[in-house]
């Protein structure tokens, strides 16, 4: 081990001291919990009525290879991550952008586009099945557009589509208002310097602003990622929880939560697809990091 | 001032349309918490109630005696918790962006990996830890598992690290300690993230449902999700309660963000070259 | 406790735990000498919410050694019950749903009633299926608070312009004056129907096939098949029926029917509450549901109380169960229509054979199919249902629709053992 000067470890130790607030909570409430459901996956359990708990090796694990539903659920949720991921990252920072861009009445536009944040999603959900009944408000303005109208919960081919478009609408304002915080901490000079050099708009937007947001857009994208590859509340209150029609809504999480919870007896199962899940999530999470060209992320 | 007029029109299309796309689903909401049931139910698209009525509100507010108890936890735990995870995750993002320490790395890798676990998974053995603890039906067992959050302490390190190192070494110069440079100088210049980070972690607080749901079994301790819950599983399809009662919980939060709005306007933003 | 043993050995203990470790059992209402027990339930609407508190009050007042603390859960019952049982702070007496009962009981966290019940508490007196609903090899973990069964709703006015003058008594009667009763035009259809097996259950069954046999999925047989064909033909090929959703009216049949989207629909008794409060001008009668191949049928749902098997008040908790779906409790309950009293005594009582909306519901009583096929029918319905849409949609043979989804059933039964 190498020798640390006074000045390091003095840091050192305020280092530990400011996470240790951090520290102890989540090793409490989200570590040990953790590490619990780690020793559930290799378990077959049944918790109710005096926990038991049988030894079962990676036998959770392996019942994925043939649990149709895993795959199906698998699919629809990679579908979902691949379009609403860039969708939402983009429309944020053009939203945010737009908004940052000095127009007059921007105060006005900033409070409406925060209305999805301030909403919760149970209300929001409500809202928006409301809308897309046979005969709602959007299947209306499609009529009047002339457009085909869809049954948009009860029909597989489009029930996801919906899910995706109000999840877009309601969660690209959520990143909107941390670009719009970071934005603010771009200097001016930085703009005044390349309006010197002759930059127009588009320019500054790309040589100026994008960079400087890189430590935010990963934790945009890392956090979209995450966000919905564990889509759950949206496609649990569609569906009534079944993952229907004809499995088109059936995410990961929500078959997580069937058989943690509507199941009897398959929690380890459940936790080892979770983990499963974080795998991807993790590798998922890599990939953005070495094609974002980030340096500052470790 | 700028000469490219164009752009700046097809900005302002561009939020126009998008502030209505953004707006309709509202005030279809709040022009059904003004209607009759029977309107509603007519299947009819007007955004105008033909009958307005506030008899929505009316029930709301005495049906429920207990409704001022549920307003006043909610805005408690929120409150309380959202303290702490100011405090907390910018005091744990900070020290991941600037400090040095060994095991940093991992520490920081541990806290992004929690989050790619799904939290249904862990929800049952938290539960139990809360039993154990004795903070079942409490609320120190609302706040405290909630008063750290990993999503906030990712987010702070990422503030930081674009933070312009020169000030704190200024700050140091001045003979500020690192707890007097993080709090007189740091957090103060962290306005517009702490600002997104109050509004985000109260309203995680405030619409928290899954979790109270299972901790908090007295009517008393109930929070407000919780409360018009039961109010929902009264009037199952009676939309106009429900619309009324969903406009009554968005309220405190306009009101939050109307005061908090000011920290996201250019203007009273720091810059790093002072 | 072997739980708190795992915990600790992930050095929980070391951290927080054992320094505020506090034995909070059951609380015990020392002060006035009263038992407090728990009951838990989903909540009702705000009359049928009062209406309990009545008959609680009613229970204090005969035995005022005991205190009944009433705690709602008002959504994700059975996820919340559950992981309550899991950490031993579960109500002393619950709701249970026939359906969700026997996978519980084999948990062993419901308390086995036998011990407890005596001849005066005349078990013959409860209508037979609902009872045996909640019993497990002749032992009884449950004992039925209320029922109801599915009645046809008709639309008197839509009959009378439509010259038709009876409710059907057949199916084939019925897809007949469907057609007569559909106008596309006006987006009304002829029946109004949500597509799930626990609507159409006792048709499944009712040319002798299976849906469930020995615990794993059979309803892709043709029996079953050609059972249910009618009512996706009726859907796909007359056009004559719709689910709610086609029309806007989201899951609830009785918003389509209220609305006069369709003129006929298979509703319980929870209807009638519902359409009296929503839409108090439509004029409407109920008959039994029409018979499927000459046969009659219907379904029944019911909701029993059941004790935790943990519960450290099981004397009381009894005296609550045998008060609440004893003659008097009961028939309280029930007095204002919310819910069909289970016991035979009861219902003569009130009256509710002769109603003239809810004879047909109480006729149903004695042929239906209690909506309750052992421990796997939860799986065997999401899967059912899932699939059966497409088929309802017209995106896929019944058959094909079926035989996938009891694979995948089957396959997720297997994923259980």
């Amino acid at each position: 081990m190498k020798m640390f000067s006074k000045k390091e470890r003095r840091e050192a130790g305020q280092g530990y001291l400011f996470l240790l607030p951090a520290l102890l909570v989540l090793g409490v409430f989200v570590i040990a919990p953790i590490l619990y459901a780690v020793f559930l996956s290799f378990h077959k359990v049944e918790l109710i009525g005096g926990a038991s708990y049988e030894f079962r090796g990676l036998d959770n694990f392996m019942k994925v290879t043939f649990d149709d539903r895993a795959i199906i659920a698998l699919k629809n949720t990679a579908i979902y991550v691949a379009i609403v991921v860039p969708t939402q990252t983009f429309l944020a920072l053009v939203l945010a952008s737009s908004l940052n861009a000095g127009l007059k009445g921007q105060k006005f536009f900033r409070i409406v586009y925060f209305l999805p944040t301030l909403t919760s999603s149970a209300v929001l959900t409500l809202i928006f099945m409301w809308m897309y009944n046979q005969n709602g408000l959007i299947n209306y303005v499609l009529k009047f557009l002339n457009l085909p109208t869809y049954n948009w919960i009860g029909d597989p081919d489009v029930a996801l589509i919906a899910i995706m478009i109000m999840n877009i609408w309601a969660t690209a304002p959520f990143f909107m208002v941390i670009y719009l915080a970071a934005l603010q901490d771009i200097p001016d000079s930085h703009y005044e310097a390349a309006e010197l050099d002759g930059a127009g708009p588009i320019q500054k937007f790309w040589h100026i602003t994008v960079p400087n947001l890189r430590p935010v857009t990963s934790f945009v994208v890392i956090m979209g990622l995450i966000g919905t590859f564990q889509l759950f509340d949206q496609s649990y209150i569609f569906s009534g929880g079944s993952g229907g029609p004809n499995n088109s809504t059936l995410t990961v999480v929500l078959l997580i939560y069937q058989y943690a919870f509507k199941t009897l007896g398959t929690m380890g199962y459940a936790t080892a697809i979770a983990f499963m899940l974080a795998i991807i999530i993790l590798v998922a999470t890599l990939l953005q990091r070495k094609f974002s060209k980030e340096e500052s992320l470790y | 001032m700028k000469k490219r007029s164009a752009g700046r029109k097809a900005l302002y299309v561009i939020l126009i349309v998008y502030a209505i796309i953004t707006v309709i689903p509202f005030l279809w909401a709040l022009s059904s918490s003004f209607k009759t049931l029977g309107e509603i139910v007519s299947g009819s698209i007007n955004f105008i109630p033909k009958d307005f009525t506030l008899d929505n509100y009316k029930q709301i507010f005495t049906r429920e005696p207990l409704f001022g108890r549920w307003l006043f936890n909610s805005l408690f735990i929120a409150t309380i918790g959202t303290l702490l995870n100011l405090l907390f995750n910018s005091m744990a993002g900070y020290a991941l962006a600037r400090l040095s320490f060994p095991g940093k790395k991992s520490i920081f890798l541990m806290i992004l990996a929690v989050l790619m676990i799904p939290f249904q998974v862990t929800l049952i053995p938290n539960f139990l830890i809360l039993k154990e603890l004795g903070w079942l039906n409490s609320y120190q067992g609302m706040i405290i598992p909630g008063a750290v959050n990993a999503t906030f302490i990712f987010m702070m390190r990422q503030f930081f690290i674009n933070f312009p190192k020169e000030v704190e070494e200024a700050a140091a110069i001045d003979g500020l300690g690192r707890f007097g440079t993080f709090f007189r100088i740091v957090l103060p210049l962290a306005k517009p993230a702490l600002a997104a980070q109050t509004i985000f972690v109260f309203m995680a607080f405030w619409n928290d449902f899954m979790r109270p749901l299972i901790i908090l079994s007295d009517q008393d301790m109930f929070t407000l999700p919780l409360g018009l819950n039961s109010f929902k599983g009264q009037f199952i399809s009676f939309w106009n309660y429900i619309m009324a009662a969903s406009m009554v919980f968005t309220l405190p939060i306009l009101v939050l963000y109307a005061f908090f709005n000011r920290y996201f306007v250019k203007g009273i933003k720091f810059t790093g070259d002072k | 406790m072997k739980r708190k043993k795992w915990l600790s050995a992930f050095g929980l203990s070391s951290l927080l735990l054992t320094t505020i470790l506090s034995g909070c059992g059951n609380e015990e209402n020392s002060s006035s000498g009263k038992t407090e027990i728990v009951l838990s339930g989903w909540g009702g609407n705000p009359t049928e919410q009062k209406l309990l508190n009545e008959v609680l009050a009613d229970f204090e007042k005969e035995h005022p050694h005991i205190d009944v603390k009433l705690n709602t859960i008002s959504d994700q019952y059975m996820d919340v019950l559950k992981t309550r049982l899991i950490g031993g702070t579960a109500a002393d007496v619950f709701y249970l749903d026939a359906f969700e009962a026997p996978a519980l009981i084999e948990t062993g966290a419901v308390e086995p009633l036998n011990k407890y019940v005596t001849e005066d508490f005349d078990l013959d007196d409860f209508e037979k299926p609902m009872l045996d609903a909640f019993k497990n090899d002749e032992e009884l973990y449950g004992l039925p608070k209320d029922y109801s069964t599915l009645a046809l709703f008709y639309n008197k006015k839509m009959f009378k312009e439509a010259g038709i003058k009876e409710p059907p008594k057949t199916w084939e009667e019925m897809e007949k004056i469907a057609i007569k009763l559909t106008d596309h035009e006006k987006q009304v259809y002829g029946l109004g129907m949500l597509p799930q097996i626990e609507r159409m259950y006792y048709m499944a069954e009712s040319r002798g096939g299976e849906v469930i046999t020995d615990g794993r999925a059979t309803f892709a047989d043709d029996k079953v098949v050609d059972a249910i064909q009618p009512v996706v033909d009726m859907h796909v090929k007359d056009k004559t029926a719709a689910s709610p959703s086609e029309v806007g009216a989201g899951q609830s049949a009785g918003e389509m029917f209220g609305r006069g989207k369709a003129a006929m629909v298979m509703e319980g008794n929870w209807n009638i509450p519902f359409l009296e409060d929503t839409f108090p001008d439509l004029d409407y009668g109920t008959a039994e549901l029409p018979t499927v191949n000459g046969k009659k049928g219907t379904m029944s749902f019911t909701v029993g109380y059941a004790m935790n098997a943990e519960s450290e008040h099981k004397k009381e908790s009894w005296e609550l169960i045998q008060y609440l779906t004893g003659k008097e409790g009961m028939e309280k309950w029930t007095s204002k229509g919310f819910a069909l009293p289970t016991r035979k005594s009861v219902a003569a009582e009130l009256g509710y054979d002769s109603d003239e909306l809810r004879g047909s519901l109480v006729s149903g009583a004695e042929y239906a199919t209690v909506w309750q096929d052992g421990p796997t029918l939860p799986i065997v319905m999401n899967n059912f249902n899932n699939q059966f849409l497409s088929a309802y949609l017209g995106d896929r043979p019944l058959k094909e629709a079926l035989k996938d989804a009891e694979k995948q059933a089957n396959r997720e039964i297997k994923v259980t053992e």
